[in-house]
């Protein structure tokens, strides 16, 4: 009997207006989506090639010296990413340049100019079209499941037969999300068929699993619209007021809780301020200054004859590299702080189903606040790497002092560091890693673990509410 | 006839529960956004009031005329509780100097680059999202309702005309709809003049009557498009549904669509390129400024000594300065001050164009959006309450104009930058005598004359002090912003034209739907 209710739901669904409306809607937005994806992707691979290349042959001029090689600030890119499509989240707006040398790493900064003047809209990716559009549409389909059969009599005939109302529940349930699944499937796929000839978006099997994961979790999220749809018109007796009712919690979650909760937390959250980064620094570096005699006689003085008696190179090298440690502790902890705050602020909004929703599609696109971090930490890594090869190309050179420090004139005028040139193709070269399926998958189980909890939470209270319903 | 039908549909549509329930949600919102927008308000006007006051006590604390350094500050618009436009996204504030001409710019975050997007909400939300839904729900069912109640073919059996009938629930829709309208209007103004420091002038009264006409002839938009439905279709629940997808279309697609479409068909220029062409400018004006400079070399390289103290701004001035540098100084102030002002005008002139890429993405955005009536409404009333681009624009160009009369002021004041007041507190007459005086200890043979000089020299100081009086600024000419009313007026007479006309043609549209209805 089941089965019979979810194939006469699908096809009353696909008969009616609203699925050639949401079908006509969701196809021209995938459509679109992608057409755009695909031009900016384009041109966003250009410009990050060609950024990268400059970066490369710049650092290959400075190869033919191996101090200055360890100096010489490289800037890298944020590469784009092809699952940007799915949830680009804020990326256009997020830090995607790093400022790396062997000794510090800069905090990240966002390079290139949005228009000011225009409102600031997420771009139009799949998450935006699904968690608004087809929310609106789960909702539009469901808002009379019940109470729309119950005007037009045919749920008491429907009931009149021995069947458990739970199977009714459940077969509308199933009915709904097939009608559901079929315009974003087919959604999906116009958009894929758009990108995939394009030679910049290159998809791999990594990402293919990655899709195939944001489907379900896509699913998921609709499922509790089509659950909450369900639920409130089991409680009315007129569709007119379920509509009502389910339009009232729709705007409220997926658009103005956002917002109202990004403001009560930017009223009441301090920022770290610059200025504070700028004194503390300013007050660590005097201390250890004030205090060079702590690292060895004439720690604080220096003079370019290396053969000067009031040199002493091993305890300048531990005075500079104490300040570009304090420096670096000080930067990586104000970093940590700009992250703990955007992450509080978005997890104080995750009272909004859209949010948890958006949230989880960036975790597994690997997009997003997320990436970003996680790109930072993989280029001071690469810092890391750096100092290492320096240190071990240093040490084949007989001529130079082996102490490895920030003071460009100790590398230059002391040979602290080898002067020797160094062939290019063995210097480390910064390669970004994307996320794993399984790294991603850790990221997104809470969410995912939030959004089924929610889904039982929904079908608990459905299922009681039609239980006590009156069919008459 | 058309009175009795306006009174029952608007009794009824008051004793439904939808319209129970949109009138509460706007109550309900209203209530908690604005104490947060006011509260908001209150913050930027006090930082505005200190910004100000700081700013004129450290003008008149100025003691020569080139460090006339001060900032211009706008000040909040109280209406932006009611519409907030771009008044948290754009700098309000503008620094007037002799090298760079004022132009916008964006508001500074505090850095941190994760947190990108600032939450603009505004009381113009409540307007866009929830009465826009209300006046939907209210209009769906109003003829195609009737149709399945069977009252339809009852009200038309009596001798009334078709267009009556339309008329009546036109007008009854009207009523409804004005109600949660006024009472949001009225909480909102109530809760924010409970705020002791929020001032509301005349013409901010008639904005808000005028914000009034525009809300309620959006509403009568939407509500329109619903009977338009509602004409067309024969059950409501086909009417609900073309309702709701038009809403989604209004509300959400278009205004993003817009917003892409513009960036994709004017793209503006890259920064890159920006950074090139200033870089170069930035060449060329140090290479007319070391030309100058070469020139008065011979001059400089005869000064002795000249002691500085700090001034207003984060400048200096100099105190005491023998003759030949004061007199080099002014020289090379008089050949060099034009030239960077004239750089300063080229600087603004590429600034600009590349700025204007920005606007004409913003228009064309703008035109786009027409269609939708929710995107005119936003527009409309940013305009109305003085936060849209324009208002700062007009802002910006007062600034600008401020700056010149700054500039000629200066000009005349130190006689086109030449005199040594623009720098410096001494005379040419104190110079000289300290010049000679100075001179003298220096070429002291022995000890005996160099004391004798040193004394010479502390006898003449003690004689004649500096004297580092503020500068008089009695004919400054202080900067007054004057907001533009007829200017906002003007300006949104297009968006409110454009809803009536909306207006219009949904009224023919339906009311020949309605002729050919068929009510059994």
């Amino acid at each position: 009997m089941i089965r019979q209710i979810i194939y006469k739901e699908i096809i009353e669904n696909l008969l009616g207006l609203r699925f050639a409306l949401s079908v006509f809607l969701t196809l021209c937005l995938f459509a679109v989506c992608g057409y755009v994806f695909m031009i900016n992707h384009q041109e966003q691979m250009r410009d990050y090639w060609r950024k990268t290349n400059e970066n490369l042959s710049a650092l290959r001029e400075q190869s033919s010296v191996l101090y200055q090689v360890a100096f010489y600030k490289q800037g890298i890119y944020r590469k784009p990413q092809p699952l940007a499509i799915c949830a680009e989240g804020e990326e256009k707006a997020l830090p995607n340049f790093y400022e790396v040398n062997t000794f510090t790493t800069e905090l990240p900064i966002t390079k290139g100019q949005a228009n000011f003047a225009l409102p600031q809209f997420s771009s139009v990716d799949w998450g935006l079209i699904i968690s608004l559009i087809l929310s609106f549409a789960a909702l539009v389909f469901t808002y009379d499941s019940f109470c729309g059969e119950k005007e037009a009599g045919t749920l008491r005939l429907m009931l009149a037969n021995t069947i458990p109302r739970y199977e009714v529940l459940l077969g509308k349930y199933a009915g709904t999300m097939i009608t559901l699944a079929i315009p974003m499937m087919i959604g999906m796929l116009v958009s894929l068929i758009i990108i995939i000839p394009s030679k910049d978006v290159a998809i791999d099997a990594g990402e293919w699993l990655k899709i195939l994961v944001l489907i379900l979790v896509s699913l998921l999220y609709l499922s509790i619209f089509v659950l909450l749809g369900l639920f409130v018109s089991s409680r009315t007796g007129h569709s007119a007021n379920s509509m009502a009712i389910l339009l009232l919690v729709w705007v409220m979650s997926v658009i103005l809780l956002p917002s109202l909760c990004r403001i009560v937390f930017d009223v009441t959250c301090e920022e770290p301020t610059e200025q504070e980064l700028q004194r503390r620094l300013k007050e660590s570096r005097n201390e250890i200054w004030d205090n060079s005699a702590r690292y060895g006689k004439n720690a604080g003085s220096m003079s370019n004859n290396l053969s000067d008696p009031m040199n002493n190179p091993p305890a300048r090298a531990r005075l500079q590299n104490a300040v570009v440690d304090v420096t670096n502790q000080l930067l990586q902890e104000h970093h940590n702080k700009w992250l703990e705050q955007a992450l509080a602020r978005r997890n104080f909004a995750c009272l909004s189903p859209a949010v948890i929703y958006q949230r989880t599609c960036e975790a597994i696109g690997g997009t997003g606040i997320n990436r970003c971090a996680d790109l930072y930490k993989q280029v001071k890594r690469y810092g890391i790497d750096l100092k290492e090869f320096i240190r071990s190309t240093d040490l084949e050179d007989p001529q130079s002092l082996h102490l490895i420090g920030p003071e460009h004139n100790m590398a230059k005028s002391w040979r602290a560091i080898s002067h020797n040139p160094v062939d290019f193709d063995s210097v480390p070269k910064f390669q970004e890693r994307t996320m794993t399926i399984g790294q991603s998958l850790k990221l997104a189980i809470w969410d995912v673990g939030l959004l089924m909890l929610i889904n039982l939470g929904l079908f608990a209270v459905a299922f009681v509410s039609f239980l006590r319903y009156d069919v008459r | 006839m058309i009175w009795k039908i306006a009174k029952k549909e608007f009794l009824l549509n008051l004793m439904t529960f939808k319209f129970a329930v949109g009138a509460i949600a706007c109550v309900l919102l209203t209530v908690v956004f604005m104490p947060i927008l006011a509260a908001d308000y209150r913050q930027r006007l006090k930082m505005y009031n200190k910004n100000v006051v700081d700013n004129e006590t450290e003008l008149r604390n100025v003691i020569v005329y080139r460090n006339v350094k001060h900032t211009i500050y706008r000040p909040p618009v109280v209406l932006s509780a009611f519409s907030a436009g771009l008044e948290k996204q754009l700098a309000g504030s503008a620094k007037i100097e002799l090298e760079k001409v004022p132009e916008l710019s964006v508001t500074e975050r505090g850095g941190n680059p994760y947190l990108p997007i600032l939450a603009v909400f505004d009381e113009s939300l409540i307007f866009k999202i929830i009465i826009s839904i209300l006046a939907l729900l209210v209009a769906y069912d109003v003829v195609s309702g009737e149709r399945e109640q069977g009252t339809l073919r009852l009200m038309l059996s009596d001798p009334i005309a078709r267009h009556q009938v339309l008329l009546g629930k036109l007008v009854a829709g009207l009523i409804t709809l004005s109600v949660p309208v006024a009472i949001t209007f009225v909480i909102g103004l109530v809760v924010i003049l409970s705020y002791p420091m929020v001032a509301l002038s005349g013409s901010d009264w008639i904005r808000i009557g005028l914000m009034f006409i525009a809300s309620l002839a959006f509403t009568v938009v939407m509500f329109q498009f619903g009977l338009l439905f509602s004409c067309l279709a024969k059950r409501s629940s086909i009417s609900m549904v073309l309702g709701l997808f038009i809403w989604i279309v209004f509300a959400i697609v278009i205004p993003n669509a817009s917003v892409q479409l513009a960036t994709q068909f004017r793209p503006f220029e890259s920064q890159e390129t920006q950074n090139g062409r200033m870089a170069s400018l930035k060449e060329d004006l140090s290479n007319e400024l070391r030309t100058e400079m070469d020139n008065v070399k011979e001059l400089f390289s005869k000064s002795i000594i000249t002691s500085d103290k700090r001034d207003a701004f984060g400048g200096y001035y100099a105190k005491r300065r023998d003759i030949y540098w004061l007199n080099a100084e002014q020289k090379l102030n008089n050949l060099t001050i034009p030239i960077k002002l004239k750089y300063a005008d080229k600087f603004w002139d590429v600034e600009h164009r590349y700025l204007n890429g920005f606007f004409r993405q913003k228009h064309l955005a703008h035109r786009l959006a027409l269609i939708s009536p929710i995107s005119t409404y936003e527009n409309a009333m940013a305009v109305l309450a003085g936060t849209d681009l324009a208002g700062f624009q007009d802002f910006i160009n007062q600034v600008r104009e401020h700056r010149n009369e700054v500039v000629e002021y200066i000009r005349s004041k130190t006689d086109d930058f030449s005199s040594a007041s623009f720098f410096a507190i001494c005379t040419e007459k104190e110079s000289t005598e300290f010049t000679r005086l100075y001179v003298q200890k220096q070429e002291a043979k022995d000890e005996q004359a160099k004391a004798k000089a040193e004394q010479a020299l502390k006898e003449w100081e003690r004689a004649n002090p500096a004297k580092a009086a503020p500068l008089n600024l009695q004919d400054f000419p202080w900067f007054k912003y004057r907001q533009s009313f007829a200017r906002d007026i003007r300006a949104a007479v297009p968006d409110l034209a454009t809803l009536l006309v909306m207006n219009v043609i949904l009224f023919a549209i339906y009311f020949t739907a309605f002729g050919r209805y068929d009510v059994r």
